[in-house]
């Protein structure tokens, strides 16, 4: 398994991931392409602790509380904003202009 | 501490704490008589003071000065202030202080009628005066007396204006103001010429003679607004309109002779610049004479005694000019004596008949004999009756002037000196002479309050001529009464005057050229090329800086304003309020970092 085919790996995961963002209409599926992302970047700091060395380990975990907090937050923003509007559909979130 | 610097601060200390109690406590203030008794306290604190810094010069103090560093800069001290007290300052300090102290224990009486507010608020301008002209007076150079100067025009502004709901006194107050303030621009451009040149504000300096005349040219500019010499003196005669005690202490004693005062403060500068003596001589000559001219026609016996001052203060400049800064402050000393003497005696008068009008008096001295008795004391000083402290005072400056310049201002001050006879003759004539206007039949002498100080200002009036060669000693000027040419010109133009004035008036006939005259000054000629000045160059060039202003400065602004706006409507759709569009800018923008980062 080279280091090579790993970060292959990862990119197409954080694409997905990107994508997803991009695409999406509602929240939920929002925060998931997120976790995507993030975890594209969890399996690259796997991938270079376990083939180079260094504390690559340790930073995931880091990582995993901090993305667990963000989805918790994202969560949180979704409920609001369906009891606001009755939807999860991002678009209806246009208060940010107003 | 040197004990007379001590006195020194006592003399500008108490007057100023006088004020700032007046000013700070409304209470005090809003009582009217307590208001009065904290002014008179402060100004009799001060008087004390002066006249024992006096007593301790006529016993042979040297002169003091103490100067604290003001107006620090880089380590540099731009200016001083502090207090000098040498013969010239100490002098005009008793001066002023008595002067204020009787016009103010007149004004007890003379002001009763206000409501204690204006009673206390005319108390609180007095102190204010007191503090304002001690500094003047007391100053040790150039910056501390324009600071004084500058004080004593708010507190004329304030006095004139004291009846400001009349509108006349209004008008006269703003028109004082701005007539003075023009001529103080000249004051401040000397000033600045003068640091700029010499990097001091004393008058000792040693400035180069082109420097000097155009130091002294711009200080002069500012005297003749002060000191209401033509063509700017008239703002003085529409002064009268406040209460009459302000025009003895202000309008004719104290303030419009600082200055004279201030020629000779600074007149080692004027030394120095022989072509503004020269200007001084002739302007000082033409106001005594042409004053003298309308004191002559006036019927309101303020406006008399209004042009008077400025014909006294002519001669006053015109012995400056000619060299002889002693005899103007000899004359200043002695003109402030009778000359307070005289408009308080007019106000004694004004206050029993309710009417400034010359006509509405007559036959006033079986009635008030004592007022008429020091009207008539100070008319003789003033008109320069032999024995009188006015004679002796008015024939130094004649002196100073004989043989200068071809005679003719010599022959000219000699003339003004016998108008000057002939128009108190007049005056007193028609005041107090022949039969009882209805108004006079029933006036009668004031309070003690009113009558203390005429009695007490009438001593000087008579005698402080024969204080000159102590005075001159003291100053450190050559003086010695001597009998020639000009003494004797002057008693006879005196003497002559008064004459004349008995036969021309006593008949109850008016001067044979008055028509003339009162035409002359109806239409107030001087006035009214003021007043075209104003309309024609002060407002026009406000209108171009009101132009100016809209359009361009303005203009700059708005556009700023306007092109902010308007880049900002340009840029608001950029927000959509839609997460996705952020996102897309957060990719967009990262994949740009990334480029640039090395990506390439």
């Amino acid at each position: 398994m080279r280091l090579t085919d790993v970060l292959l790996l990862a990119t197409l995961v954080f694409s997905i991931g990107l994508y997803g963002v991009l695409t999406r209409r509602h929240a939920v599926a929002l925060l998931l392409s997120i976790e995507l992302m993030a975890n594209a970047a969890n399996v690259v700091f796997v991938a270079f602790a376990t083939l180079r060395g260094g504390p690559g380990e340790a930073l995931v975990l880091f990582a995993l509380v901090v993305t667990v907090s963000e989805v918790a937050v994202g969560l949180a923003l979704v409920m609001l904003l369906y009891r606001r509007h009755g939807d999860t559909v991002l678009d209806l979130a246009r208060e940010t202009k107003h | 501490m040197n004990a007379s610097v001590l006195l020194g601060g006592m003399a500008l200390g108490a007057p100023a704490l006088a004020a700032l109690l007046l000013v700070l406590v409304p209470w005090v203030r809003h009582r009217g008589v307590p208001a009065a008794a904290v002014t008179i306290a402060g100004s009799l604190v001060a008087t004390a003071a002066a006249a024992k810094l006096v007593l301790d010069r006529g016993l042979g103090a040297p002169d003091v000065r103490v100067t604290t560093p003001w107006l620090r800069a880089q380590g540099q001290t731009l200016a001083e202030v502090g207090l000098q007290l040498d013969g010239i300052s100490v002098v005009m300090l008793l001066v002023v202080t008595v002067v204020a102290l009787c016009v103010q224990v007149f004004s007890l009486e003379y002001m009763r009628e206000e409501t204690p507010r204006s009673y206390g608020r005319y108390f609180a301008y007095h102190a204010l005066f007191l503090f304002s002209m001690n500094l003047l007076v007391l100053a040790p150079n150039l910056l501390q007396l324009f600071a004084g100067w500058e004080l004593v025009g708010v507190t004329s502004y304030l006095l004139i204006g004291f009846y400001f709901a009349k509108p006349s006194a209004a008008r006269a107050a703003v028109k004082a103001f701005w007539m003075t303030k023009l001529a103080d621009m000249g004051f401040l451009f000397g000033l600045l010429l003068l640091f700029a040149s010499t990097g001091s504000f004393e008058w000792t300096v040693a400035a180069s003679p082109t420097v000097a005349t155009a130091v002294t040219a711009l200080l002069f500019v500012a005297v003749v607004g002060k000191s209401a010499q033509f063509p700017l003196h008239v703002w003085l005669p529409d002064a009268m309109e406040g209460p009459t005690p302000v025009s003895a202490l202000l309008h004719a004693a104290t303030m419009v002779a600082a200055g004279v005062y201030m020629l000779v403060r600074a007149d080692p500068l004027f030394v120095r610049a022989p072509a503004t003596r020269e200007l001084m001589l002739w302007v000082g000559t033409a106001t005594a004479a042409f004053a003298a001219l309308l004191a002559l026609v006036q019927t309101d016996i303020k406006k008399v005694l209004a042009y008077s001052t400025c014909s006294q203060l002519g001669l006053m400049v015109a012995a400056i000019g000619a060299g002889s800064a002693f005899a103007g402050f000899f004359h200043l000393g002695t003109h402030a004596f009778f000359k307070a003497l005289l408009f308080l005696a007019a106000g004694s008068v004004i206050h029993a008949v309710h009417s400034n009008e010359l006509g509405a008096m007559g036959g006033l001295g079986r009635r008030m004999p004592l007022t008429s008795a020091v009207f008539l004391v100070g008319a003789l000083s003033l008109a320069g009756v032999p024995g009188f402290a006015g004679f002796a005072s008015k024939d130094l400056v004649l002196s100073s002037v004989e043989g200068k310049a071809g005679w003719v201002p010599w022959v000219l001050l000699m003339a003004s000196a016998f108008l000057t006879a002939l128009y108190m003759g007049r005056v007193l004539i028609k005041a107090f002479l022949g039969p009882p206007s209805p108004a006079a039949a029933h006036a009668h002498e004031p309070g003690l309050s009113m009558t203390g100080p005429l009695v007490l200002l009438a001593v000087p009036a008579v005698f402080a001529g024969f204080l000159g060669t102590w005075l001159a000693h003291s100053v450190g000027a050559d003086y010695h009464l001597h009998l020639g040419l000009t003494p004797v010109v002057a008693s006879a133009a005196a003497l002559l005057g008064l004459a004349a004035a008995g036969l021309v008036f006593g008949a109850g006939r008016s001067a044979p050229w008055a028509a003339v005259l009162e035409s002359l000054d109806r239409r107030g000629l001087v006035d009214r090329a003021w007043e075209a000045l104003y309309r024609q160059v002060l407002l026009r060039v406000s209108g171009w800086a009101r132009w100016v202003d809209r359009y361009l400065v303005d203009g700059v602004i708005n556009a700023l304003g306007w092109s902010t706006l308007e880049a900002g409507s340009a840029v608001r759709p950029l927000q959509t309020g839609r997460t996705r569009d952020y996102v897309f800018a957060v990719m967009v923008g990262a994949l740009v970092l990334a480029w640039l980062g090395g990506w390439r």
